[in-house]
Formats: structure tokens, sequence, C-alpha cells
């Protein structure tokens, strides 16, 4: 071939053009001022508020650093963050739930952030289960933008017209949602449930954890599983049988269905996140918010946290810029800020309830805080451990006989935790 | 072809290729233009095979490479040689997914081909009415996206909210909760494929049906065959081609089954809807495995192309014979 034709080389010279366009998100120009790429997932009203935030910091740092934020859903960012920092074309900052932290960072995509927390002013008054949850193998990866123990909502209306009180044990709780439970037509299906008791991907995969806290049980602790627990059964137990006797909550219920089943006024108590609140007013429901009534041993919740972290793909300055927006985050008129806005509780225990209580949500999700826990700190593949959660609950929740189903979800669990 | 001599030899490169063993005398001008066109037809085809080369050749060489490392798509990726595919065959949920993916399969395949067949031979009866209204309802499912049938799907058969529950029990029948359901979640999400699908497998049938020479069922009807024996002896035998690119087709969609039932039950009851390719989604998007993720890729890759030579061989020597 003499000549090559026009029409071969157009598509190559197409390909290295867009090829010389993607290269690379937020770059550091020596001259102009250091730019961040941050992605998050907060799509609703606290979205503004974060954006205010970054709106803020660029301000105070004008021709130093720009963020740059771009939105999208949570598993949206799971699914393109991968391939994104892959091809280098991904953001120094990235937000995503908690639990998704660690396998990434045991894959090297984060930066370690020992130095930041050791040089900044904010660490001594974090919330010790957020950093928890940010913490692999001991080093600090990750910087907690939310973490709020799952809290029980109930609707005031119904609690009136069966002149029944906010329950405070696993008993009372039971007890009230019989009593909330109408069957009216009396064929075997109630119109009105007492609760929306989630058996598979719960809320923040939290409602089981949180259960199985309230009787003395865990799923993991020091990196070993000890779900295949007397306690635990013994929970499983208690619900199958107060579900199945009772019909006190509809079965194969999961986090999405129970949150619009619960805004939908069909069901009276339900265990979710500080979102319910926003759901709950936009759908006219009367609604109030509790602490998730205390186990026979503890009174405790699994707490939903979400964490931002510094991407492998920062070069030094961005690096140090990015620990600077960090570090603004965390202070305490941020802080407060970012509660309030956000409907989350304050990340700094320095921060009391009675100082964010123009927003009531976020005062009462304040004075529960201390009964968070972590939802699988450290644990690199929560990806498994939680489907062997979601198994063991659904079946139990079946009717399948528990002691069986406890021994294969220790063996699923320690399999995913010796990966 | 008149114009050719007309306007002379370039014109005359783009008549239609003369038959096998043509003129031997006219073999050498064939050569060379010939040589021409292919250099023409490659210019034209450049664009194309650059996207494909970019897009599916060279993914699929990097995946194969991937297969045989540890890597998570970020950092260093060391070379397992063979583990990731040892693993497959020892992996207890990945048993179970291809367990999963046959049941889907066996479901899925012949329900669709079997109601896109009855529906084309209805479809291509001269004596039904408004058969152009049919039969673009009919295809209609096909185009519409994938998250919105199978959401829309959700919806209808939702204990809670579901009209289909409601008009059922109308009718004194409790399906349950179907999607939740360990034993109807498949058969489930499997009929919501086929209604999702067969409207595509109806068209290729009826462009088959349509080839079937009139004369031949005119020939059959004057020796005294039967409809049932019409169908059995002439469509069926006439129709042999046609239904193995329909099975075939169908075959690999199976497979390669994961959106809408991602969607619709994301692989519930406890994992009772996890098909192969959902744990090659988990394995790599979720867990950061990307070389066992390229491993089983490759697996089902490699098993979808034996399953699809054995019914093409199968369907050849069945043409064959009849």
């Amino acid at each position: 071939m003499k000549r090559t034709p026009a029409l071969v080389v157009a598509p190559v010279c197409l390909a290295l053009a867009l090829a010389a366009c993607s290269g690379g998100g937020g770059s550091s120009d020596s001259d102009g001022p250091v730019e961040l790429t941050f992605w998050h997932g907060y799509t609703e009203a606290d979205g503004d508020v974060l954006q205010q935030i970054v709106d803020d910091f660029n301000a105070a740092h004008d021709g130093e650093i720009t963020i740059t934020t771009q939105v999208n859903p949570w598993d949206v960012i799971d699914d393109t963050f991968l391939p994104a920092l892959s091809a280098d074309n991904g953001p120094e900052i990235v937000a995503m739930p908690a639990e998704r932290l660690p396998v990434y960072a045991d894959r090297g995509a984060f930066v370690d952030l020992d130095d930041f927390y050791a040089g900044d002013d904010a660490t001594p008054h974090l919330n010790a289960g957020a950093l928890d949850m940010v913490t692999v193998d001991g080093t600090a990866y990750g910087v907690p933008t939310g973490f709020v123990p799952l809290a029980m909502f109930y609707n005031q209306a119904l609690f009136d017209a069966a002149g029944v009180a906010v329950p405070t044990t696993w008993d009372e709780w039971v007890a009230a949602a019989e009593a909330l439970t109408v069957d009216q037509d009396g064929d075997g299906t109630p119109e009105q449930y007492g609760l929306a008791l989630a058996d598979h991907a719960t809320v923040g995969n939290g409602v089981w954890p949180s259960l199985f806290y309230g009787n003395g049980g865990a799923i993991v602790e020091d990196g070993q599983a000890v779900v295949d627990s007397p306690e635990n059964a013994e929970t499983l137990e208690f619900w199958h049988d107060a579900i199945t006797a009772g019909k006190i909550s509809p079965t194969g219920v999961d986090g999405v269905s129970g949150d619009s089943l619960f805004s939908s006024g069909r069901v009276a108590m339900y265990i979710g996140g500080p979102w319910m609140a926003t759901v709950s007013e936009e759908n006219g429901i009367d609604y109030g918010i509790a602490p998730i009534p205390a186990g026979p041993e503890a009174q405790a919740a699994s707490a939903i946290g979400v964490s931002m972290a510094l991407t492998r793909q920062a070069d030094q300055a961005q690096q140090q810029a990015a620990q600077e927006f960090f570090s603004y985050f965390l202070s305490r008129e941020e802080s407060v800020a970012w509660a309030l806005g956000s409907g989350w509780p304050p990340l700094r225990t320095d921060v009391a309830a009675d100082e964010v209580d123009e927003n009531p949500v976020v005062a009462a999700l304040t004075e529960q805080a201390e009964l968070g826990r972590p939802l699988l700190p450290g644990v690199v593949n929560s990806t498994d451990v939680l489907t062997a959660v979601d198994d063991l609950t659904q079946r139990a929740m079946a009717g399948e006989p528990v002691d069986d189903l406890l021994a294969e979800a220790q063996t699923a669990i320690q399999a995913a935790l010796d990966d | 072809m008149t114009t050719a001599h007309a306007t002379g030899s370039r014109t005359r490169a783009y008549r239609a290729p003369a038959p096998l063993g043509g003129r031997p005398d006219r073999s050498l001008q064939r050569t060379r233009t010939g040589g021409r066109r292919n250099r023409a037809a490659l210019a034209f085809l450049a664009p194309a095979l650059l996207i494909m080369a970019v897009f599916v050749a060279w993914p699929m060489i990097s995946a194969l490479q991937l297969s045989f490392t540890d890597a998570s798509g970020f950092g260093e990726a060391q070379w397992v040689g063979l583990d990731n595919y040892a693993r497959i065959f020892t992996d207890a949920d990945i048993r179970d997914a291809v367990v999963n993916t046959v049941v889907y399969a066996v479901l899925f395949t012949p329900t669709a081909v079997i109601v896109a067949l009855a529906l084309a031979l209805l479809l291509t009866n001269d004596r039904l009415p408004f058969r152009g209204l049919f039969r673009t309802s009919l295809f209609l499912p096909f185009i519409i996206s994938l998250a919105v049938a199978a959401l829309a799907w959700s919806y209808l058969i939702d204990p809670q909210v579901g009209l289909l529950h409601y008009w059922l029990r109308g009718m004194g029948i409790d399906l349950g909760n179907v999607l939740q359901d360990p034993t109807l979640a498949m058969p489930a999400v499997a009929l919501v494929a086929v209604w999702k699908n067969f409207g595509f497998y109806m068209v290729i049938f009826m462009a088959g049906l349509q080839e079937i020479p009139g004369s031949l069922y005119e020939a059959a009807k004057m020796d005294g065959a039967g409809a049932w024996s019409r169908f059995r002896h002439i469509t069926l035998p006439m129709l042999s081609s046609t239904m193995a690119f329909v099975l075939i087709f169908a075959m690999i969609a199976a497979l390669q089954a994961f959106d809408q039932i991602y969607v619709m039950t994301g692989g519930g009851p406890y994992g009772n809807t996890q098909t192969v390719v959902m744990e090659i989604y988990e394995s790599g998007f979720r867990k950061l495995e990307l070389g066992f993720a390229s491993a089983l890729s490759y697996v089902l890759l490699l098993a979808t192309l034996v399953l699809s030579v054995v019914q093409f061989v199968f369907f050849g020597r069945r043409e064959k014979e009849s």
C-alpha cells in the first residue's frame, strides 16, 4: 500500500485526540491553583450543604485550591470508581459508604492519613466509632463524613389511635407491635403492621447487627467470625416467633420496601436512617424518633457510616490541598453546619445536642450517637460477610432451623475474613 | 450489465462476484480489480475495525492477561498462573451460580422459543385481522429498556402494592411474595425475561416462515396432509436454520442473564437467582478481584462457545438429513 487512505488516518487521529483530552481529572500546574475533583453521593439537601462548604473553602483559598465536586448516586460511584482510578481518570477525593472503604484501601487505592490525624486539632474530638470505620490494619485511610446509629421511627398518629406508648425494651416492642397490627377483614393478612422488620438488604445493613448487639451477640470481633453464638440463636428465634405468632411484620421486606411501607403509613414502627425524617415529612407522616428498644443485654445500634478518602491519584500538592480541606471540614464550625444541613449528628463529640437543636432530628440523633457501633470496621471483604448475614436472617425468618444456619454463616464469614 | 460497458472498468469492479469456477481466462483481471476492491473495502471498514479493536479485541486480550493475575485494578498485579481458574471449579458460590444459570437457561430458552414460534405462526396466518397492530404490540416489550421493564414487573408483582396481586386476590389466588420466595423467584424472573425478549425471536421466525414456498403447503394439502402434519413435515424442517439461530441466540442471552435479575431480585432470595454474570460483577466491582472476575468471564465465554458449536453441529446435521 503506497498511500495510506485518508479513511484509515482519520479514526486514528480521532482516537489519539480523544486520548489526549482524557488525561486525568484534576491537574496541578505550577502556575494555577491546585485542582481537586471530589466525588460524593449526597444527592439531596445534604448535597447542597456540602457544596456550600466546598464553595466556602474554595473562596477562602482563592487562587490556591479549587475543589470541583461531582455528584452521583453511591452505587454509581462504586461502579465507576475502580475503572476511573485505574485509568488515572478518577477523583482525588472520593466519599463512599464506610463499609466499602477497607476493600479499596486494602488494594492500595488510598493514601495513608496517619500523619494527617497526628497533626490535626480535630482528632481527639472525633467519634471513635466513625474513626474505626476508616481504619484498616491500624492505619487510617479516610475521614468520616457521616456516622449515625440506626433509630426507630414511629408513626405518631397510629400510636395515638391505638393508645400505645413508645417501647423501650424488646418485650414492650413486640407488645406494641401486636397492638398496632390490624387485620380488619380477618383474612389473615393484616392491612396495617406494627413493625416492618427487614430480613435482608436492610437499611445500612444494620438492622440485624443492631438486634444481635441487643442480646449480647456480634458478627465479627477482632477479625474473627463470632456469629455462631447462643445469643444470636436466641435473637433469631425471638424475632421469628414474634413475626410468625403475631404477624407483627410483613416478611421478605428489604430496606427499600421498608422505607416505602413506613412512608405510606402502612406500618407503625420502622428501623431506619436519618433520611426517614425527610421522607416522612414529604409523605405527610407525623413521625417520632426513638432509640432502637434495648435488648435483654444491651442498648446498641449499628451505625451507618460514610467516609471520604484521598486517592493515590493525587500528587504531593494535591494531597496537601486535600488534607487542608479535611481539616476545614472537621473544624468545629463546619462540623455544626454540616450536621444541621445534612440531618446527620455531628462527627465531633465536643458538639452537644443543644448546639444543634435548631434541627430537632439532628438533636434527637445526637443524643443517640453514643449507642452507635461501627459496622464491620476494617473488614476488607465486607461484601461476602453481609451476604452471609442476609442469607442467615432471611432463611431464619422463613423458619429454617437456626442452629444449622448459624453454623453455615459462621463458616462463610470466617472464609470471607480469611480471604 | 450494460452500464459497466459504457462507463469503463471502474464500475465493473462493483459487479456481483462471479460464481466459483468461472471462466479461467478472466481470472487474472479479477484478482487485480479484486485487490483494489479489497483495499477500498478495508478503507471503509477501517473505522469499524478500529473501534472493534480498541473496544472489543483489546479488552478481551487484557482480560485474558488479567485472568492469570491477582489484579485488583490498582497497583501491581502478581502472576498467579491458573489459581483463578482452579478456584472457579472449587468455589461453592460459583457452583451455585452455575446451577442457577443452568436452571434459568432451561426455564427461559425453550419457553421463549416456543412462545415466539407459536405467535409467529399465528401472525403469519392470513385470516388473522389487525396483524400489523398485534405484531407491533408484541414486539414492543423488546425495545423498552431492561431496567424499566424489570422495575415495572417488580411493582406489578409486589405483594403490598402490586396490581397483579390485587387482581389475583380478587379471584381467590394468593401468590405470596414471589420475588422473595426461594422456589418461585427464578421462574418469575425467567418469565419476565420471556415476556421481554420473545418479540425479537418472533420476528426472526416470521421472516423464516415467509421464506417457505406456499406451493409446498398446497402440494401437501392435495396429498391430504392435516395442519399438524404440515407443521411437522414442512414448517419445522424448513425452519431448521432459523430455529438454530434463535435457539443459539436465546441460549446465549440466558447464559449472560444479569441486568433484569439484578434489578428484580439482586440475586436473592438467599442467592437463589444469583447468576454467573452476577458473580463476575460482584467479584470484579465489589470485591475488587479483577483477575478472578476475568477468569470467570473466560470460562463462561468458553462454555457458551462450546454449547453454541454443539447446537450448530446438531442442527447442521439435521438439515443435511432432511
